[in-house]
């Protein structure tokens, strides 16, 4: 059985039937079990995903309605919530939480006849980029087991990268799914804020971040978001999307398009082997007709301090609520008082966690609010302007998703500055709400590079266009694993 | 200059016991010394821009019962009671 196939051929192959949703599920909780000893992408594997398969098969010999995924193995971070199993956040402080609900990017891939494989790992809270933070261990790459596969979706990308699944749903807050995209050569997107449904994804930063979906190619992010897009009653920041068909029209090409290069971007601290990558993409960009030029975004330089004070705000405020009393691990409340209670069982928050909890605590508070978090706020509305302004200039914007290459773990685990630098080019649409793209570029030292587009407000469909044409002049080796 | 009394107030206010105190005085300090960026950014008369929710596009304010019995699910019970610490 090769599992090595897309989205779409998975499709093709079980319409044709080549295949059965049964035999390819299958093999790939087989592989699971064979080789994620090595990987821990999983936190958990759905026991009941061949019997759902053998259902999806059922249906199409007795030639009833079957939905667009025809069973296909799919990987969901585990912060979003899937009725009646468990949800972590790959903490401590949820291990023990069954989700009483479906999350609507759930409810629309079960309507779809998706197959949820397992629920994979991350950084604790979707706090971190590397899944070091995980509380149940971290995950590991598949090119190099002794690196970082990125996160804080890193469980989602080991899975797709590693054949583990054919695609996998992840959480973007500051770059959680580019970010292991580009580490673990798959791609993955951010879509413009509010095309997504996130009602049941456990809030970190509710004002940026967004679910995304990670495949092995820019034609399977399509066909997801096509599932996944839509007004949902349940989040009033969701956006109409007009039913937009993400996959027509997808070979458009770029013939003719404006794309700026961000100097702020491949300056300062951008591996060489990471800028001679972007040169060469976008001297490719030029051959399909494309006109690139420099651009320079000011405002960048602060991106990252604005991002960690908003995201840090908001999550002292969103992790208020666990209290254990509820749900969460077991630790009884004999002898305790209330609040003494209360703050002893957050003491299991992981430290990273903490440590931005603290934060979200200090920023915002009287007396420095003015210093920290209003600033934060002032540089995220001027950047969202010098945004919207090089978008009247250009179709899209180019820069490398990460400027560096995957690093080894436990390498930067202790320096949180070096770990915010890492966030310097994906933070920027999330904070301007705009959408971007990673897709696989190259492979360095066997170490994979991310190239991100960037497109403006709601233009998603020709991001995935641009993103289509640069990813037709790639050709890498299979991962090794 | 961030003191390690203020951390441990914040951290109070939070509602989280810290046990290593200089490990996270040190690192709330690095992270809090980089965010000083913010100050050169001349962003003083900047507006801060909010997103628009028109009334009408809220969920009407009312009860939808949950289908499940949602007590089941939690650790401690009794009846329709939570056990909780002591209040006073």
């Amino acid at each position: 059985m090769n599992l090595k196939i897309s989205a779409l051929e998975y499709i093709d192959q079980v319409k044709n039937g080549q295949i059965s949703a049964e035999e390819f599920v299958s093999a790939t909780i087989d592989r699971i079990k064979k080789i994620d000893g090595k990987l821990h992408a999983f936190l958990q594997i759905n026991p009941d995903a061949v019997e759902q398969a053998r259902k999806v098969d059922k249906k199409i010999k007795l030639g009833e309605k079957v939905g667009a995924c025809f069973g296909m193995p799919i990987s969901i971070k585990d912060n979003i919530c899937i009725k009646n199993s468990k949800t972590t956040c790959a903490s401590k402080m949820l291990e023990n939480f069954i989700a009483p609900y479906d999350a609507t990017v759930i409810s629309k891939l079960k309507q779809q006849d998706a197959i949820f494989v397992g629920k994979v790992n991350m950084d604790e809270f979707a706090m971190g980029l590397t899944t070091e933070f995980s509380a149940y261990g971290p995950s590991k790459n598949p090119w190099n087991t002794d690196y970082v596969p990125g996160g804080s979706s890193g469980g989602s990308a080991v899975s797709v990268s590693a054949f583990e699944c054919v695609a996998s749903l992840g959480s973007d807050t500051g770059g959680s799914v580019r970010n292991p995209a580009s580490f673990c050569s798959t791609v993955g997107y951010k879509p413009t804020y509010g095309l997504i449904s996130r009602y049941g994804l456990i809030s970190y930063a509710n004002s940026i971040e967004q679910i995304g979906p990670m495949t092995r190619t820019v034609k399977d992010t399509a066909f997801l978001l096509n599932i996944l897009c839509g007004l949902d009653t349940n989040d009033n920041t969701t956006i109409d999307n007009g039913n937009q068909d993400y996959l027509s029209e997808i070979d458009s090409g770029i013939e003719g398009k404006k794309i700026g290069i961000i100097q702020e971007m491949i300056g300062e601290g951008i591996d060489s082997q990471v800028l001679s990558a972007t040169k060469d993409a976008i001297s490719k960009l030029e051959g399909l007709g494309a006109i690139c030029d420099n651009v320079s975004i000011d405002m960048v330089k602060y991106s990252v301090a604005s991002y960690y004070t908003i995201t840090a705000t908001e999550a002292g405020s969103n992790l208020a609520r666990y209290d254990n009393i509820r749900y969460g691990y077991e630790f009884p409340v004999e002898g305790y008082e209330f609040n003494s209670y209360i703050s002893k069982v957050r003491s299991k928050f992981g430290p990273e966690v903490i440590r931005r909890m603290i934060l979200g605590g200090f920023v915002p508070s009287a007396g420095h609010a003015g210093k920290y978090f209003l600033k934060a706020l002032k540089v995220k509305s001027k950047l969202t302007k010098e945004v919207n302004q090089a978008f009247k200039k250009y179709d899209f914007l180019i820069a490398p998703t990460v400027p560096v290459l995957p690093f080894k773990i436990g390498e930067k685990i202790n320096d949180p500055v070096a770990l915010f630098l890492v966030d310097i080019n994906t933070v920027m649409s999330n904070l301007s709400g705009t959408p971007s793209i990673s897709i696989p570029y190259a492979i360095s030292n066997g170490l994979p590079i991310g190239m991100q587009l960037l497109a403006k407000h709601r233009d998603d469909k020709s991001l995935l266009q641009a993103a289509r044409a640069l990813e037709t002049t790639v050709q890498l080796p299979e991962v090794p694993i | 200059m961030v003191t390690e009394d203020e951390i441990e107030q914040v951290a109070k206010l939070m509602k989280i016991e810290v046990y290593d105190h200089k490990e996270f005085v040190e690192k709330v300090h690095v992270m809090l010394n980089y965010f000083e960026i913010l100050d050169s950014a001349g962003v003083e008369d900047e507006e801060i821009t909010m997103r628009d929710v028109s009334l009408s596009s809220l969920r009407e304010d009312k009860h939808i019962p949950f289908e499940d019995n949602l007590i089941e699910k939690l650790n401690n019970y009794k009846g329709s009671y939570i056990r909780a610490p002591k209040m006073v």
